[in-house]
């Protein structure tokens, strides 16, 4: 790292999860992020957003399978099969409470932080990719967004 | 995460966003977002986490225009600073008019300063903080801190003697 380290005592401000992906999302062109908060914790929140070979298939409403392929440190690859028929591998980073997933036809990201009194906030963008570019196709991303945090809410009550 | 992104060439992750890689976009993010969490902080306080996104924003989204990936931390410390300042100054209750404030910063050998740099920050306006930050911590020159925050040479001068006198004695401790 060629950054500067700061004396002790100095305050640092963080950066929660859902923040970097507003961050992130605000670079790719069409990624309109969504947001709700859930009265639930974060790790019950997390343990449904991203269990793969679990919920992942039934939240995201276009995919009716998905295997992990790869896992190390942050790093993970998965295969996704879509309703029709249709295959992505997916590749990116999936930490506590950030997950931020490619393939060359699809974004997939999510975030999620603590709200304070046992809620958790909730964020996500994604879509179909413009291949190869840091793009979405800005059709539909929120009203899917929409509809998975739909989801999350339903599985969480 | 930060094990495997000390093996990564910055310029080269830099270069992979910039051809459109949203993993690669996402791991620039993970590698500068620590050192903006410091500049933010330490300049707007309370402010910090808003100005740390807004920054992070401005530098996901220009990320395509930096020419020369190995000024990577440079570039980002500008906007950090900037950005920063702007959040800071935009919540005055946060910093009393300096005049009043440095008169009353604790003299150098005060065993209360060591304890409480957060404390002292709170007394200088959030443009005597970010010229503190990258004259002290980060070996700007005065000239170069003030350019960057547009201020007098002089004024910076005279108006951060005590406070650096003060913050040293607090690292050298």
């Amino acid at each position: 790292m060629s950054d500067t380290e700061q004396p002790q005592g100095w305050p640092t401000a963080e950066v929660d999860p859902v923040r970097r992906l507003r961050a992130l999302a605000g670079a790719v062109s069409g990624a309109a992020v969504t947001e709700r908060v859930y009265d639930a914790p974060l790790d019950v929140v997390w343990g449904v957003l991203v269990d793969f070979e679990g919920s992942f298939a039934d939240l995201q409403a276009d995919l009716t399978e998905v295997r992990v392929l790869d896992r190390t440190g942050d790093r993970v690859e998965v295969a996704a099969k879509g309703r029709l028929g249709q295959r992505a591998r997916l590749r990116g980073v999936a930490r506590d409470g950030f997950c931020w997933l490619q393939s060359r036809f699809l974004i997939m990201a999510m975030a999620a932080t603590e709200e304070g009194d046992g809620r958790t906030r909730v964020a996500l963008t994604g879509g179909v990719r413009v291949p190869g570019r840091a793009a979405i196709v800005p059709v539909g991303v929120r009203r899917e967004s929409r509809r998975t945090l739909d989801r999350l809410g339903e599985m969480l009550a | 995460m930060a094990d495997q992104l000390e093996q990564v060439d910055p310029g080269e992750l830099v270069r992979a966003a910039q051809r459109g890689d949203t993993v690669a976009l996402c791991d620039v993010l993970d590698l500068v977002t620590p050192y903006v969490g410091r500049v933010c902080g330490a300049i707007a306080l309370d402010s910090g986490p808003d100005a740390a996104q807004e920054t992070l924003m401005v530098v996901m989204r220009s990320l395509g225009g930096l020419r020369e990936p190995a000024a990577l931390f440079g570039w980002v410390r500008a906007i950090a600073v900037r950005e920063a300042v702007r959040y800071a100054e935009r919540d005055r209750r946060a910093w009393p008019l300096e005049e009043h404030t440095l008169a009353r910063l604790p003299a150098p050998g005060d065993p209360e300063l060591i304890s409480d740099v957060h404390d002292v920050l709170t007394r200088l306006t959030p443009r005597l903080r970010a010229v503190l930050l990258l004259r002290d911590v980060h070996g700007y020159s005065e000239e170069d801190a003030a350019a960057l925050l547009d201020l007098p040479v002089g004024t910076v001068k005279s108006r951060l003697h005590r406070a650096r006198e003060s913050f040293r004695k607090a690292w050298q401790s």
